[in-house]
């Protein structure tokens, strides 16, 4: 569904279409230079491409708000290239490719609910919880005599992703990682 | 310190050592400090300004009283009396500015004058003082206390605003409208001058045109393509906007296409606006009423024209002056881009 709005009336949050491509709007900021009339600066992400860009509307020009939807459902498996997801409710199944998937796939987990978004009923994009749980697999302990000036140490995720997380974190632990910079964010409990 | 205490009150000393700064600058070139009236019966007909009207009373009778958007007439009534070099920190106000990183409805401005002057003095002007108070700030840190002046004279002009440091010792880059336009959107001149020309050029750029003004898509095109690369690596002054975009200013007496106005910016922040202010009266109430009709125009009251203004701008001296954001200076000298981290109480936390 689309749906008319004028520039001045977009928030943060929202799905727009920015050259026929729907982007969410991650923030906006109300502008009026000098002695002129209104404008909205807003920084919008690609939900296809990913891209960051920013563009500065009038307040009174007319831009598409687009509805999409999102549905929550739990990853299952990889198939190559492919993430398979299945919605809880309906048992029904979706194949993702890896491409709208993004470089967050690397922490995902059978235990893992994520929203795929759709747009004219075609997943676009896939949004995942800001943070997720994942156990440490392997880890070598930090030599307690040599920690002085090395704060960081690299261990691998039960995923198989590898993460720089302090030196204080043990093999079997499970650790808090942020979705949006890929990094140790803390520790589970 | 609580985290919150520590909010107010780093916010509370910046911005009183900024004004400390700019009074000592003043002071020292012997300008006037000033204070005039902040509600004004007769305000700047200027069409976009969303105005705060009230009401005064005048025991039974009322007359529509507005809060000023800029202390300009009341600043060139008295370069009209003589008052030849002075300045003011004041508030401004203009409805319809919330939800900004760098507007709030009720905001800090400061205002200097000079005569005889014109707009290339106020420039010389803005280079000095910004070093002063960069200079300023790094003697008190040095210091620790109220700097002395052989203290504030020997300091570091530098200043470091999103991950840029400016030295504003050296001079800044000034560079004309038009050759912005040429350089960064690839307008030329003739077509820039040429409403319908530029109006079809932008369009050919994807801009949404519809029934939007010359001025709407001038400051469209110049907040996508333009802005952002002014002040990057040193202070830019923007200089000869275009005859029809200063209606308080002196047209250029060599090219009476343009008018002598600036603005400038750092790191694609929007710090002041100057003019060679006009000084032909009956040209001012032409362009008051004018404006008045464009006002009428886009829905809003007819404000009438200032007569003790229109007065005082045939009396006055050949005269320069500017209007610098005080807020937007301090986010500078703060290093933060959200005005609500330089003011005590943003008017969106009254407001929200």
């Amino acid at each position: 569904m689309r749906m008319t709005i004028k520039a001045g009336n977009i928030r943060k949050g929202m799905y727009i279409l920015f050259k026929n491509q729907p982007h969410l709007v991650t923030k906006t900021d109300f502008m009026s230079p000098g002695k002129g009339s209104a404008f909205m600066r807003c920084k919008l992400k690609g939900v296809q491409s990913g891209a960051t860009q920013e563009f500065t509307f009038k307040s009174a020009e007319s831009v598409e708000q687009v509805d999409v939807t999102s549905v929550k459902m739990q990853f299952l498996y990889r198939d190559g290239s492919d993430f398979v997801f299945m919605d809880n409710q309906s048992f029904e199944q979706a194949t993702i490719p890896e491409s709208l998937v993004g470089e967050q796939g690397v922490l995902l987990t059978p235990d893992v609910s994520v929203y795929i978004v759709q747009y004219e009923d075609k997943p676009i994009g896939v949004s995942f919880p800001d943070k997720i749980k994942l156990k440490v697999t392997e880890a070598v302990d930090a030599d307690s005599g040599n920690t002085v000036g090395q704060a960081k140490k690299t261990v691998t995720l039960e995923t198989g992703y590898e993460i720089q997380v302090p030196v204080f974190i043990k093999q079997g632990e499970t650790i808090i990682v942020d979705t949006n910079t890929l990094s140790y964010f803390s520790r589970a409990n | 310190m609580k985290q919150r205490s520590k909010h107010f009150s780093k916010i509370a000393t910046q911005r009183m050592r900024l004004y400390a700064a700019v009074r000592k600058f003043f002071n020292e070139q012997k300008f006037l400090e000033v204070e005039t009236p902040h509600l004004v019966r007769y305000p700047d007909p200027e069409p976009t300004f969303d105005l705060f009207l009230t009401n005064v009373r005048i025991n039974e009778e009322t007359k529509p009283g507005y809060l000023s958007t800029s202390p300009e007439f009341f600043m060139k009534r008295l370069v009209a009396e003589g008052i030849e070099r002075q300045f003011q920190i004041t508030k401004a106000f203009r409805n319809g500015e919330l939800g900004s990183s760098t507007h709030n409805p009720e905001f800090s401005i400061l205002e200097w004058y000079r005569a005889p002057a014109d707009y290339t003095a106020i420039m010389d002007d803005c280079e000095a003082l910004l070093r002063y108070i960069a200079q300023y700030f790094n003697a008190w840190k040095t210091a620790n206390q109220e700097p002395t002046p052989e203290q504030i004279a020997v300091a570091s002009a530098e200043v470091a605003y999103k991950g840029t440091v400016y030295d504003l010792s050296k001079p800044w880059e000034r560079v004309s409208v038009a050759h912005l336009f040429e350089k960064y959107v690839g307008i030329p001149q003739h077509v820039l001058l040429n409403s319908a020309e530029f109006t079809s050029a932008v369009a050919q750029k994807g801009y949404a045109v519809g029934n939007a003004s010359f001025q709407e898509l001038f400051d469209q095109v110049f907040l996508n393509e333009i802005e952002p690369n002014l002040g990057v690596k040193q202070p830019t002054i923007v200089y000869d906007y275009l005859a029809s975009q200063a209606a308080l200013a002196q047209l250029k007496p060599s090219d009476t296409r343009f008018a002598e106005r600036f603005e400038f910016y750092i790191a694609g922040l929007e710090l002041g606006n100057a003019f060679s202010e006009l000084t032909d009266a009956s040209l001012q109430r032409d362009r008051f009423t004018d404006q008045n009709k464009e006002r009428t125009k886009l829905g809003k009251h007819d404000v009438g024209i200032d007569e003790d203004f229109l007065a005082a701008v045939e009396r006055m001296p050949a005269t320069a002056g500017i209007a610098v954001g005080l807020d937007r200076l301090l986010m500078v000298f703060m290093d933060t881009t959200d005005i609500h981290s330089v003011v005590l109480f943003p008017a969106d936390t009254l407001f929200s």
